[in-house]
């Protein structure tokens, strides 16, 4: 008798799973982030601490970069306060799981739009523009991406697939070499492993600019301009649409003064114009 | 059913880093039961000084992460011109570390070998090699097996930590199709019910020879 009471139950549990797992998504998000964001009194944000400028451990110990900064502009319109932030580092993988199942609030860290990528995690409009360059080792001669297109040269990847196809596409004959964090793809090119590392423009810029005699980066970039964007969970239009209207106000718009301040100190000049047509 | 449809379409990416990782594995467990044995043999037969040097190699690994040794062998040997390919230097620190536990094992169980054993081997005119390839080894091994069977499942799953430094194993193939497509859940599921597989098919395999060698060390005989 106890059997199939036993296979039953079996039989629900699995039936409560499979309904679950399909289910989910039509009956998740009933109310908005950014009520929670608000009655919370901080805004929690995933990023990295290995990728200067952006998001990186200063001599300190203290986190800081371009998108902390930026994070710390949007605490300020949320909540009149920029330090109503609370960072959550993660690594490169682990930046979605950390928006998917709601432990930060959103993402930015130094993340580029793929859509492949979108399909599963949302992105504001971009609030930076990146691009590809490539760090590579001093004295080694190396002043274009031809120069290091041989198979005796070898090239640090971060572990992203856009990164590899990259690569075969400009630089075929390059062997290449795959990791988790741009500061590993310094690393690699710094102990000989590698003679060359893909990284954000900015990123590649600061390592070259605080190692002198060590680096020095390709003049051209590899591949075309890439838009940097703040990443959410899928299906919550109020959040997403407050982040996306605060990106825009940032680059066009009222708060185009706060992020001209944090550009310059990040990158050294001034963002682009606010609009094209204004001089 | 979306995790049905990542599947579908990502599922054979794994499919080399699921040999990768098999290959790692054998290759490594392999060379660290080896050189467990060798470590064994010089303790049994080393005088102070030496026997000194492996316990202080053995202390040395068994206490430090063995993340550690893989990124000092694979990025602190070309410092010194050393430059070897990631899967060897990965593969070398696992064969140390695991080297080093595995003559632990080794030791325990010739700790459990009645002294009786090697004055009797003795009066049979045994040599000490003798002594060690009739008497000893054979004990070593039956005793030996379950927790030898342990250590090459933490073997296999610390393999998982050379993707630290661009070996394209399972790990490494879960952490490109999360980066390409943010679907981190589907991608690590599946790479641990293939850890899981691996793991199983260990198991199975260690029961195997566990029972194939059926004699036994047998102490009542005293």
């Amino acid at each position: 008798m106890i059997r199939p009471v036993v296979a039953r139950a079996l039989v629900a549990i699995v039936m409560a799973v499979v309904l679950h797992l399909s289910a989910a998504p039509v009956l998740a998000q009933e109310k908005s982030r950014l009520e929670t964001v608000l009655q919370r009194g901080k805004l929690i944000v995933a990023t990295f601490s290995t990728a200067p400028p952006f998001c990186y451990t200063d001599d300190k110990g203290q986190l800081v970069g371009f998108d902390i900064d930026v994070a710390r502009l949007l605490a300020k319109a949320l909540f009149k306060d920029p330090s109503k932030v609370e960072f959550v580092v993660v690594t490169a993988e682990g930046r979605w799981p950390a928006i998917d199942s709601g432990r930060a609030d959103m993402g930015i860290a130094t993340t580029t739009i793929y859509p492949d990528r979108a399909v599963r995690v949302a992105f504001t409009r971009p609030y930076v523009d990146s691009g590809v360059s490539v760090l590579v080792k001093k004295g080694l001669g190396l002043k274009s991406l031809a120069d290091l297109n041989q198979d005796k040269y070898t090239i640090a990847n971060l572990n992203n697939p856009q990164m590899a196809d990259r690569a075969k596409r400009f630089i075929p004959k390059t062997k290449t070499l795959t990791f988790d964090t741009p500061a590993a793809q310094a690393l690699a090119v710094r102990s000989g492993r590698a003679q060359g590392a893909q990284l954000d423009s900015p990123v590649a810029d600061w390592y070259a600019a605080t190692n002198k005699d060590e680096f020095e980066v390709i003049p051209e970039l590899m591949g075309y301009s890439q838009n940097n964007a703040i990443f959410l969970k899928h299906g919550d239009f109020t959040w997403w649409h407050w982040l996306d209207t605060a990106v825009g106000e940032m680059r066009s718009g009222s708060y185009y003064g706060e992020y001209s301040d944090v550009y310059l100190k990040w990158f050294g000049k001034n963002p682009p114009p606010q609009k094209f047509y204004l001089r | 059913m979306r995790f049905v449809n990542w599947i579908v379409v990502y599922g054979p990416n794994y499919l080399s880093g699921l040999a990768w990782t098999a290959i790692i594995a054998l290759a490594a467990s392999v060379g660290a039961v080896v050189w467990g044995g060798v470590l064994l043999l010089i303790r049994l037969s080393g005088g102070l000084w030496t026997n000194l040097a492996v316990e202080t190699y053995v202390q040395l690994f068994r206490n430090t992460p063995v993340l550690l040794s893989i990124y000092l062998i694979y990025f602190g040997f070309p410092l010194i011109g050393v430059v070897w390919p990631a899967v060897i230097c990965g593969g070398l620190a696992l064969v140390l570390q695991n080297g080093a536990y595995i003559s632990e094992i080794f030791r325990g169980s010739v700790k459990t070998i009645d002294l009786v054993q090697f004055d009797a081997a003795k009066s049979l005119g045994l040599s000490a090699w003798g002594t060690f390839r009739k008497v000893v080894l054979p004990q070593v091994l039956v005793y030996g097996l379950p927790s030898l069977g342990g250590q090459v499942i933490l073997l296999l799953k610390d393999t998982s930590l050379l993707s630290a430094i661009s070996v394209a194993e399972l790990t490494m193939n879960a952490k490109l199709l999360t980066e390409q497509t943010g679907a981190a859940y589907e991608a690590f599921v599946v790479v641990a019910v293939l850890y899981l597989l691996l793991v199983v098919c260990l198991e199975l395999t260690a029961r195997f020879a566990l029972r194939a060698v059926r004699w036994r060390p047998r102490h009542d005989a005293l």
